[in-house]
C-alpha cells in the first residue's frame, strides 16, 4: 500500500530499483524509506522482540521507536524508517540486539 | 514521620542505604534514611556500574576485594527479587608509558599481596582477551578477571527493600535543612517535614558532603568535580572486560544488556554541582575510544550525562566520626569509586558507629589525617 494523493504532503519518486528482503526481490523507489518500499510489498513483521521473540512492525516512522530495526547490508540496528533505499540493499529481519562483528 | 530515631542517614544512595541496612542488621533499631530527592538520583545512578579491585593503596585494594566478595552473593544476602546484574568479565588496564608501566608493576605486587588475581600481561595477551582491542602503542596491561559490572540501580534498591524489611524507614523527597547539634554533640535533624531527635546523624550525601557537613558545623576538604558518561545502544555480548586506560583517560565497558558505557577523566570539568554535558565530551570520547576499540564506530549513542565525583586531596574516602561534634559519622569523598566500595563502606561504619570492632582497619580514613597530613593518596583514578 502506498499513499499517492496527500492533502499537504508531497511525494516525489526517485526511479525504480530492485532491492532484496530475505529471499526475496523486491521493488521500491529510491531515497524513500526502506520501510516504505517494504510496506508497499505488504511486509509487515521488520524484527523480533529481543526477550519474548514476538513480531515487531512499523511503528513510530520518524527514527524513534526501535520497532522497525532491522540488519541492512549486514549492519545491525538500521531504523528502516528513516533510512533510504538504494538500489541493491539487502534488507533483513533482526533477531537479537545485533552483531557489531557481523557488519566488519 | 516520627519525631525520634536511633540514627538519621542523610543521602539515599548506595552508601546511605548500605549504611542503613548494615545498622539495621547490627541490631540498631530506629533507623532512617532522609533523601532529598529520590533514591540513587545523585553519583550512585550516574555512575560508571564498574566493580574493580585494581587500586594502588592497601586501603583500597582491601575494601573493593571484601566489597566483591559481597556484591558476589548480594542477591541472596539481600533476598533481593531480581538481579543485581554482577559480571564478572574482568577489568584491562592499560599502560601507554614507562611510567604507568611501573606504577603498574608496583600495583600489581601490592594487590597480589592482598589475594587479588590479578596479573602483568603483554600487549599481545591483552589482545587475547580483548580481540577488538588496538594494540598499538601499547606497552603492557594488567587484568583481573574478578572485577565487572553491577547495576548501580538494582544494588540500590536491593539495599533499600533489604533494610525495609529490617524496619528502616526510607524517606524520598525529603531535604534535610539543618542538623541541630549542642555541647559538641547531635541532637537531631531539621526538615520541612518536622524535626527529627537523634543522637546519630550519617553524612552520605555524596556531591553535598560538605554541605551537609556545614550544617553540623564541621569543616570537611571534599568538593565535587563533573564527569561526564554516555551510554550506547545495546548489542550482542562482544566485550566482556572493562577497558581503562589512564593514558586516554577513558574507561568503556558492555554492560549485560549489551549496551555500552563510557566516559573520561577530564581536567577541565568544572568543579561544582553542575551536572550538564557537553558536545565536546562526546566527539573527544568517540574519537579515543573508536581508536581504542574500533569496531565500537557501529554504535549509537542512547544518552548522555553526568554526575559529581566528590574528590578529597588524597583521593581516599572519609570514613568516620567527626572529632568536635559527638555522634556525626562521615562516608563521603569517594573520589569516584564509592559504588564499588558500598557494601563494605556500609558495614564498616555501622560498626563504627555501634561500637563495634570493624572487620577491617578504618581509623586511618578518619577526617583528622588531613590535618595530621597523613594523607594516603591513591595513584589509579580515571
Amino acid at each position: 500500500m502506498r499513499i499517492k494523493d496527500h492533502p499537504i504532503l508531497d511525494f516525489p519518486q526517485g526511479k525504480k530499483v530492485t532491492f532484496y528482503f530475505e529471499d526475496q526481490v523486491l521493488e521500491g523507489y529510491e531515497g524513500e524509506p526502506i520501510a516504505a518500499a517494504l510496506h508497499d510489498a505488504g511486509i509487515r513483521v521488520l524484527r523480533e522482540s529481543q526477550v519474548l521473540h514476538r513480531p515487531r512492525g512499523f511503528f513510530c516512522a520518524i527514527g524513534n521507536c526501535s520497532s522497525c530495526l532491522m540488519v541492512v547490508d549486514g549492519v545491525p540496528n538500521v531504523r528502516v524508517c528513516v533510512e533510504k533505499l538504494r538500489a541493491g540493499m539487502t534488507v533483513r529481519r533482526q533477531k537479537g540486539k545485533g552483531d557489531l562483528f557481523a557488519s566488519n | 514521620m516520627l519525631d525520634l530515631a536511633d540514627a538519621v542517614i542523610i543521602g539515599g544512595g548506595i552508601n546511605g542505604l548500605s549504611v542503613a541496612y548494615n545498622l539495621a542488621r547490627l541490631g540498631l533499631r530506629k533507623v532512617r534514611v532522609l533523601e532529598k530527592n529520590y533514591l540513587a538520583s545523585g553519583a550512585t545512578g550516574r555512575c560508571g556500574a564498574g566493580v574493580r579491585q585494581q587500586w594502588g593503596t592497601e586501603m583500597n585494594i582491601s575494601l573493593a576485594r571484601a566489597s566483591i566478595k559481597k556484591f558476589e552473593v548480594m542477591n541472596d544476602e539481600l533476598g533481593y527479587y531480581r538481579d543485581i546484574e554482577f559480571k564478572q568479565k574482568g577489568y584491562l588496564m592499560l599502560a601507554y608509558t614507562g611510567k604507568q608501566l611501573e606504577q603498574f608493576q608496583k600495583n600489581v605486587v601490592l594487590q597480589r599481596s592482598l589475594g587479588v588475581p590479578v596479573s602483568l600481561i603483554t600487549p599481545a595477551e591483552a589482545g587475547g582477551i580483548v580481540p577488538h582491542l588496538n594494540t598499538e602503542g601499547l606497552l603492557g596491561a594488567t587484568f583481573c578477571p574478578e572485577d565487572g559490572h553491577v547495576n548501580p540501580f538494582h544494588a540500590a534498591e536491593a539495599y533499600a527493600l533489604a533494610a525495609k524489611r529490617l524496619g528502616v524507614e526510607i524517606h524520598p523527597f525529603t531535604e534535610v535543612q539543618a542538623i541541630l547539634v549542642e555541647d559538641g554533640r547531635v541532637r537531631g535533624v531539621l526538615t520541612a517535614a518536622g524535626t527529627v531527635a537523634t543522637p546519630i546523624v550519617v553524612n552520605t550525601a555524596g556531591g553535598y558532603s560538605a554541605e551537609v557537613s556545614r550544617m553540623a558545623g564541621v569543616e570537611i576538604p571534599t568538593y565535587s568535580e563533573r564527569h561526564q558518561i554516555l551510554v550506547t545502544e545495546p548489542v550482542e555480548p562482544l566485550q566482556g572486560p572493562m577497558v581503562i586506560s589512564f593514558y586516554h583517560g577513558i574507561y568503556c565497558q558492555q554492560t549485560p544488556h549489551g549496551s555500552f558505557i563510557m566516559g573520561q577523566g577530564d581536567p577541565n570539568e568544572p568543579k561544582g554541582h553542575d551536572l550538564g554535558h557537553s558536545w565536546q565530551f562526546l566527539t573527544e570520547v568517540a574519537r579515543k575510544v573508536t581508536w581504542l576499540l574500533p569496531p565500537l564506530k557501529g554504535l549509537r549513542l542512547v544518552r548522555q550525562w553526568s554526575g559529581s565525583y566528590n574528590m578529597t586531596p588524597d583521593a581516599q574516602p572519609i570514613i568516620g566520626e567527626a572529632a568536635e561534634v559527638k555522634g556525626f559519622f562521615l562516608a563521603v569523598g569517594f573520589s569516584g569509586h564509592g559504588f564499588m566500595l558500598a557494601p563494605m563502606t556500609g558495614q564498616l561504619l555501622a560498626e563504627k558507629i555501634l561500637g563495634l570492632p570493624t572487620t577491617l582497619p578504618i581509623d586511618m580514613l578518619g577526617l583528622e589525617r588531613f590535618a595530621r597530613g597523613e594523607l594516603i593518596r591513591e595513584p589509579s583514578v580515571v
